[in-house]
């Protein structure tokens, strides 16, 4: 049986993939991608974007719910959620999604292989599927085969009654009761809009505040009080310990802190984290260095132990994010072409859609003091002090902005509040560039937006804010258009 | 089935090289790791390998045509090989050790192929892997640190130029790195540079517009000649210079070379003043450390050598290139006497080793054997002096109210002005032409 040859071959059609792919065959690479599932991968289609569709859809019934009457809106009577139609609005949105992905890449020429890789040597791949299996080689591969959800021993997943975020995501009803193990930001994002469409939510988290060491403090705080409001019970220092079925529902034993105590519910859903699928498609066998963690081992350019295989997003290391993998695939799509590249991004942007949202850029205060940064400026901007967000009733939250103190150079953004993940792309900008609070304080920022609160967070760390009562300007703090080194 | 064969990294900052000459020509079969071109860079002459074996279908370039990196060089016609297929010329990893940049090849030349790093190894056992991208067989500079305050498109252009952003200091607001601040350092990325400091130094390009209608050639600054031009023009402007002359009777020197002309040519060689030149100073800057020694701009620290190499001007078709005797003080007149001769060749020839080139303590410039009385060197930076010997005249002098006709040679010592005093300069020369006059002093200064 003859194979068929390419010079690029990308495995999994995910955010690093797809991207990946249509970089290679932009930069002249014969190129092929191979996909077990639906393109777009995990992001696309069970993950990224039918969450934020599931979530933006019960973010605006919570606010007929809740804002609308405030504003003038007489609503008579409960409004009714048709879970099924909701799902299938949810799909919709995949599929347009899905299938533009599949568009792009037939408009780039990048031939779509359907089925299940496995490496069969270093250069040749198996592909099976409904039709049988096949062999392709490649002259160099990009490994981009995502993770998966991690489960714990004795609540296997069964996505009916115990979930991970891919069953979740197609409840075709409500839960009366969700017990969610894990408050990490997966967790988070589904309690919140389970909650907000009418589900009893528990969440169980093992540290000793939920979000714990991903994000600034200050940012989960302002979250954990808005899941109290909306419903949703956060148990810290909690560990699940066993599950089991009854004629009321699922029973959990949950440890808190010593003292045990039973959960019962209709619904489970684990949110552990992710791990990385580098023990499938016979990775491990071919030679690939794969570390403790599960990780593929690569160095700055994503180039693993074996020269021709490169390997990107999840599978190679943490953050797990989409962003990332993105910018992976076009990075080594390049290298591949010999241009000369390595990963160098000063920051990964990180955003949680739970509501408020939270996204943060650069450093935390704890990790420039690591840096050894002794001497920081840290200040925040509030929200409720915005015009913008007054006027859509969005007022909880903050821009906090960490700058050194002798050169003003942003280190980190943490804003949580309305639309803080599209807020969080200016900072991420800000610290590529190796900005100063004075270039955001003096950039003219467009009026009534959100999007002023970065320049009066900008201000408000240099001492004097416009639209906050801060302290009389100090000498120090009188110029800033450039007196600083 | 045809191959493109690419110029690859053929040094540390060398982005384009002029072709010199072809080793092969159309229709010739070539094997892989078989030299197939010589390519003139600013720093050395290379020549190129294939790394596949094929038949040269075409020729892609002239000679005497600027290459750049990743220009295709030639197309070969290969059995095997997938369509369209790029390679660069870098040797494979079974041949590697047959390729360190040091080995000579087998007429005798030298290659300075780029050795592939660790990483071209590290495939597992039992898969053999193809090698073709340039990345996995040159250094990877690192990716810039958290601290580096650069945009990423500076960033991206410091990787593309091979600066590494690490090594900069910025000269941007609050230590920003700014794009001319990668452009500066890859013009002056220069063997001598030791510090990002002195090699970050604004030399200003000033336009020549020549009168209308004047007969005028323009030929491209490049080369040797563009890198003699950078590293002379930023030694004067790093180095305070001064230059101290004096005559020395050099009559037994003479005297001695004389005798021993028949030791010479028994060991098979010539031997001319400049070895004694040699070892008379490392006689003097063994007294006056100052002399061996470097200023380090970026640190502020005086940097003491405890080794001496010798660097000697020569004069070669394509320029001035100064090759180095290394650990000078540890040989013999006649094994420097037949260093030099060699070096000095293959310098004519412009086949000398980046590395043989680099190194120099401290130099010396013979342009007496051409002519003048006296000249005002230039410090090869980082360096702090330069000693000019120059031609062996008879003179008449007056000694002990008598005509007494002697060999007179003259000296110069040019010395950085930061470091070291005039006074200084002038005792050093005092040492220094105690054992030129008198070469028995050398004895005692036998180690």
């Amino acid at each position: 049986m003859s194979s068929q040859n390419f010079e690029v071959i990308v495995v999994g059609s995910g955010p690093g993939g797809y991207v990946a792919a249509i970089r290679a065959a932009q930069l002249g690479f014969k190129t092929a991608i191979i996909e077990r599932e639906a393109l777009g991968g995990v992001c696309l289609n069970v993950g990224c974007i039918p969450s934020k569709a599931m979530i933006s859809a019960s973010h605006f019934l919570h606010r007929a719910q809740h804002d609308a009457p405030e504003m003038g809106f007489e609503i008579s009577g409960p409004i009714k959620v048709n879970m099924k139609k909701l799902l299938s609005w949810k799909d919709s949105v995949v599929a347009k999604m899905s299938g533009g992905v599949g568009q792009l890449l037939k408009g780039n020429n990048v031939t779509i292989i359907k089925g299940e890789a496995r490496f069969k040597t270093d250069k040749e791949i198996t592909v099976t599927s409904k039709e049988g299996t096949k062999t392709f080689s490649a002259q160099k591969f990009i490994l981009a085969t995502g993770s998966r959800p991690v489960e714990i021993p004795g609540f296997t997943f069964d996505e009916k009654n115990i979930l991970s975020s891919t069953g979740a995501l197609a409840l075709d009803a409500v839960p009366k009761k969700l017990v969610v193990i894990g408050g990490g930001y997966i967790g988070l994002e589904i309690s919140s809009y389970l909650a907000k469409l009418g589900a009893e939510v528990t969440v169980v988290e093992f540290n000793s505040s939920l979000l714990a060491g991903v994000v600034d403090a200050e940012c989960s705080q302002v979250v954990s009080r808005r899941l109290k409001k909306n419903g949703i019970t956060v148990l810290l220092n909690a560990k699940a310990t066993q599950q089991k079925r009854t004629s009321n529902g699922i029973e959990v034993t949950i440890d808190v802190e010593g003292k045990v105590q039973t959960l019962t519910c209709d619904k489970l859903l684990v949110t552990v984290g992710r791990r990385p699928n580098s023990d499938q498609a016979n990775l491990k066998e071919i030679g690939l260095n794969i570390d403790e963690r599960g990780f593929i081992k690569t160095n700055s350019q994503r180039q693993t132990n074996i020269p021709h295989i490169y390997a990107i997003g999840d599978l190679v290391g943490q953050p797990m994010l989409a962003h990332k993998a993105s910018h992976e695939g076009v990075m080594v799509a390049e290298i591949l072409k010999g241009m000369n590249r390595v990963f160098d991004a000063k920051t990964i942007p990180a955003v949680v859609f739970t509501d408020p949202e939270i996204a943060s850029a650069g450093m935390t205060e704890e990790e420039a003091q690591a840096k050894g940064h002794k001497n920081l400026l840290i200040s925040k901007f509030p929200f409720g002090a915005n015009g913008r967000a007054v006027s859509m009733m969005e007022t909880e939250g903050f821009v906090k902005i960490i700058a050194t103190a002798d050169t003003h150079i942003v280190l980190g953004v943490h804003i949580v509040g309305p639309e803080a993940s599209n807020l969080i792309s200016e900072a991420a900008l800000a610290i590529e560039m190796a900005a100063r609070l004075e270039d955001l304080a003096l950039t003219i920022h467009p009026h009534p937006t959100l999007g002023e609160t970065m320049m009066e967070a900008a201000e408000a760390t240099l001492g004097h804010a416009i639209h906050i009562i801060q302290k009389p300007l100090t000498k120090n703090t009188k110029s800033t258009g450039g007196v600083h080194p | 089935m045809s191959i493109e064969v690419k110029l690859p990294e053929i040094g540390e900052g060398v982005t384009e090289g002029e072709l010199v000459r072809w080793l092969v020509k159309v229709g010739d079969l070539v094997k892989a790791d078989q030299s197939i071109v010589e390519v003139m860079t600013d720093k050395a002459t290379v020549e190129v390998p294939t790394p596949t074996a094929g038949t040269v279908k075409a020729l892609k370039a002239k000679e005497g045509d600027v290459i750049k990196v990743e220009q295709v060089l030639v197309e070969l016609e290969a059995a095997g090989a997938p369509a369209g297929a790029s390679v660069h010329p870098t040797p494979s990893s079974a041949k590697s050790n047959a390729h360190t940049p040091t080995a000579p090849t087998a007429n005798g030349r030298t290659t300075a192929t780029v050795a592939p790093p660790p990483s071209a190894n590290l495939a597992s056992a039992g898969l053999s892997s193809v090698n073709t991208t340039r990345q996995e067989t040159k250094t990877l500079l690192p990716p810039a640190d958290l601290h580096v305050l650069a945009t990423p498109a500076t960033r991206r252009l410091a990787r593309e130029m091979n600066v590494d952003i690490n090594q900069l200091k910025g000269s941007g607001l609050a230590g920003r790195v700014t794009r001319e601040d990668i452009l500066q350092n890859q013009t002056h990325a220069a063997p001598t540079t030791t510090s990002a400091t002195t090699s970050s130094i604004n030399i200003p390009r000033q336009a020549y517009q020549g009168p209308v209608g004047a007969v005028e050639e323009r030929i491209p600054l490049r080369g040797i000649r563009k890198k003699i031009a950078e590293n002379l023009q930023m030694a004067k402007q790093i180095i305070p210079h001064f230059t101290l002359m004096d005559e020395a009777n050099v009559s037994q020197l003479v005297q001695l070379r004389e005798s021993l002309k028949g030791l010479a040519e028994k060991e098979g060689t010539k031997i001319t003043y400049l070895p004694f030149v040699m070892k008379a100073l490392i006689a003097s800057i063994r007294h006056f450390p100052q002399f061996n020694a470097s200023i380090d701009d970026a640190s502020q620290e005086i940097v003491y050598k405890k080794y001496f190499n010798i660097g000697f001007a020569a004069d070669t078709p394509n320029g001035l290139v100064v090759p180095v005797i290394k650990n000078a003080d540890q040989k013999t007149i006649v094994e420097i006497s037949k260093e030099i001769i060699d070096l000095s060749k293959r310098a004519r020839e412009g086949k000398l080793k980046p590395e043989e080139m680099k190194g120099a303590t401290i130099t010396i410039t013979n342009i007496g054997s051409v002519g003048g009385t006296y000249a005002t060197p230039i410090i090869n930076h980082p360096e702090v002096a330069i000693l000019g010997m120059y031609k062996i005249q008879d003179k008449v002098i007056l000694e002990n109210d008598d005509f007494k006709v002697i060999k007179a040679m003259n000296f110069t010592i040019t010395a950085d002005h930061r470091l070291i005093d005039g006074a200084v300069a002038a005792n050093f020369l005092k040492v220094f032409f105690q054992r030129i006059e008198q070469p028995g002093v050398l004895m005692a200064d036998m180690i």
